[in-house]
């Protein structure tokens, strides 16, 4: 019995110690000798990307829709999806794509990437928070020498929108993309004026960009936090907390409609 | 010859220093199937869906915020770019990296499993080959037989790399037959990308090509037994030097550790990537996730395996054939 046993194991080893040597010589073949004869990306292999007939909400965008701040959910998309799932009993699916820290030229950037494409088709319905950065500079009180760069780069911003916009309704004629404008996070400070002014007109633009398309649905963001600013702000200063997500997310909830089988299948 | 090797096993296997081995293994694929099962549960009831792409597509998102954010190391941030970059190669080509599946397992199992546990589970069984002889005494009676020192301390290097081969096959048996109650057993033929090269922070890909996953897994396993041998050369060589067996084990288990943890931060410290335990990850070079060190690549992680083990080897022979035994 012993002896069997280490005939067994013997047998075993003497068979895999020639297979790992075959394993090992296949790695240096493939990997060391072959290094130039490669170079043929290979074939896409696609499974057809399947129509499902949920309803596929997409977030796109900045920290505001990564939901920074919150600490209980995931921001205002959760608090969203929360109260459309309450009324309907359609099954929703919800991708959030969004990054913190990005600006309108990032955004850009990133909807240039097929899964993104892919992701843009099949929603019903995206939802979209950006300019923050760009206006903000990553969350920096505005001081009141800076107006000179924000006028700089409010340009640069409603061309990369303009962008934006298109680049959606050209991967999804079909999808109705709301976009949540900016509030004034430091409403309370000094130079609230200044900065209020410049949210407005960044708004303001904005909202005309928005205009040219149709099916992009500017939501107003600054009269919820217009007053009491600092019961809905996180302590960063910059953020919604949870109460003010939920605030956006209630705005939003009010405005959708669920069909029968999704929106925008007709 | 045969019959110093067939004693040697003998002792190998009355020991049942493997068994513990295969029980180790078997608990530790446990842990991990369920581990990666409960993450999938997590994701779907997140996502409320089964696409992949979907999915890899959240993963990217979510390793892109925590990239900006602040606190996070250089090393570490550029480990996650690649790998954010290699996920969206991934994306692009429309090949899904981590199909469910056992072998998919056995795959990321292999990959996690070559720079410490692996080493531990040789260090485990190789350390007391020689020493265990030395302290029980038996090393006497084994050196007094008419055989030369030398095959004597070679019939130990054979029955070092059978029971390496030994590990690497339950290691690859082990993982594939839990793993796949969970995952089934399917998926040996999915499509797999190598040929990654990372320059500086960059994701290289015009040598990327595909193979299919069971070519990946065993190349993956023909470099694990590599680094196993290794390994065990260095730790017989240890067991020649040292009468005691615990000794043996602290000085290679502090050895390993270490390893991992310079890995981590020795991106700086360019002279650190001729240490061995530095290049043990040699998965990742197949997988494409990098160096730790700029400038090292998979033949020279091999080359600076190769000499260790060799050198090891030496200092064991001379050692162990000049050796006053009293």
């Amino acid at each position: 019995m012993k002896m069997n046993l280490v005939t067994v194991v013997a047998s075993l080893s003497i068979v895999a110690t020639i297979v790992w040597i075959i394993g090992l010589g296949m790695t240096i073949n493939d990997q060391l000798l072959q290094e130039s004869s490669a170079g043929s990306p290979p074939a896409s292999t696609s499974d057809e990307a399947e129509q499902s007939s949920d309803t596929f909400l997409l977030a796109l965008g900045d920290s505001l829709t990564r939901g920074t701040g919150d600490l209980q959910g995931q921001g205002y998309v959760t608090y969203l999806l929360d109260e459309l799932k309450s009324r309907s009993d359609q099954s929703i699916q919800l991708s959030n794509l969004a990054v913190r820290g990005y600006t309108s030229e990032e955004l850009l950037n990133q909807l240039e990437q097929t899964e993104i494409q892919r992701q843009i088709a099949q929603a019903d319905m995206i939802f979209m928070t950006i300019g923050g950065n760009d206006l903000f500079q990553g969350g920096q009180a505005l001081s009141v020498d800076s107006a000179f760069i924000i006028e700089n780069s409010t340009e640069t911003y409603l061309e990369n929108l303009e962008e934006i916009y298109s680049a959606i309704e050209s991967a999804n004629g079909d999808t109705t993309v709301y976009h949540l404008g900016l509030y004034n996070p430091f409403n309370q400070l000094d130079g609230a004026e200044m900065t209020s002014s410049a949210v407005r007109n960044w708004n303001n633009e904005s909202a005309e960009i928005a205009a040219k398309f149709d099916h992009v649905v500017f939501v107003p963001t600054y009269d919820l936090f217009q007053l009491d600013v600092n019961d809905f702000i996180y302590s960063d200063q910059f953020h919604p907390n949870n109460e003010g997500y939920q605030l956006i997310g209630r705005r939003l909830a009010a405005l959708i409609t669920l069909n029968e089988g999704g929106e925008g299948d007709e | 010859m045969i019959n110093l090797v067939h004693n040697e096993l003998i002792k190998l296997v009355r020991k049942k220093r493997l068994y513990v081995v295969i029980a180790i293994l078997a608990v530790l694929v446990c842990l991990f199937t369920y581990a990666q099962m409960k993450q999938v549960e997590s994701m779907q009831e997140r996502l409320g869906t089964l696409d992949w792409r979907t999915e890899l597509q959240q993963e990217i998102t979510n390793t892109q915020n925590r990239l900006n954010s602040s606190g996070i190391s250089d090393e570490w941030r550029g480990y996650l770019q690649i790998q954010v970059s290699q996920q969206e190669y991934y994306l692009e080509q429309d090949i899904n990296p981590s199909a469910p599946g056992a072998p998919t397992f056995m795959r990321v199992f292999i990959e996690n499993a070559i720079d410490l546990v692996l080493p531990l589970l040789v260090v485990v069984v190789v350390a007391d080959l020689v020493s265990s002889e030395s302290s029980a005494g038996t090393i006497k009676m084994l050196l007094t037989r008419p055989v030369k020192r030398w095959r004597i301390l070679l019939s130990k290097f054979l029955t070092m790399v059978f029971s390496v081969s030994f590990i690497v096959l339950s290691m690859g048996v082990l993982s594939y037959v839990i793993s796949g109650a969970v995952f089934g057993y399917s998926g040996w033929s999915l499509p797999i990308l190598t040929g990654f090269a990372v320059e500086g922070e960059e994701l290289v890909t015009t040598n990327v090509r595909l193979i299919e996953q069971w070519e990946y897994i065993l190349m993956e396993l023909g470099l694990s037994w590599f680094v196993g041998i290794t390994v065990g050369a260095i730790t017989l060589m240890l067991s020649v030097l040292m009468r005691s067996t615990a000794a043996v084990m602290g000085v290679m288990l502090a050895a390993l550790i270490s390893g991992a943890i310079l890995s981590n931060m020795v991106s700086s410290w360019e002279t650190a990537k001729y240490f061995f335990m530095v290049n043990l990850r040699v998965t990742n070079y197949i997988s494409g996730m990098g160096a730790p060190i700029e400038g090292m690549t998979l033949g020279f992680s091999l080359m600076v395996l190769t000499v260790w083990g060799l050198v090891a080897l030496l200092v064991a022979f001379i050692t162990f054939t000049r050796k006053d035994v009293y």
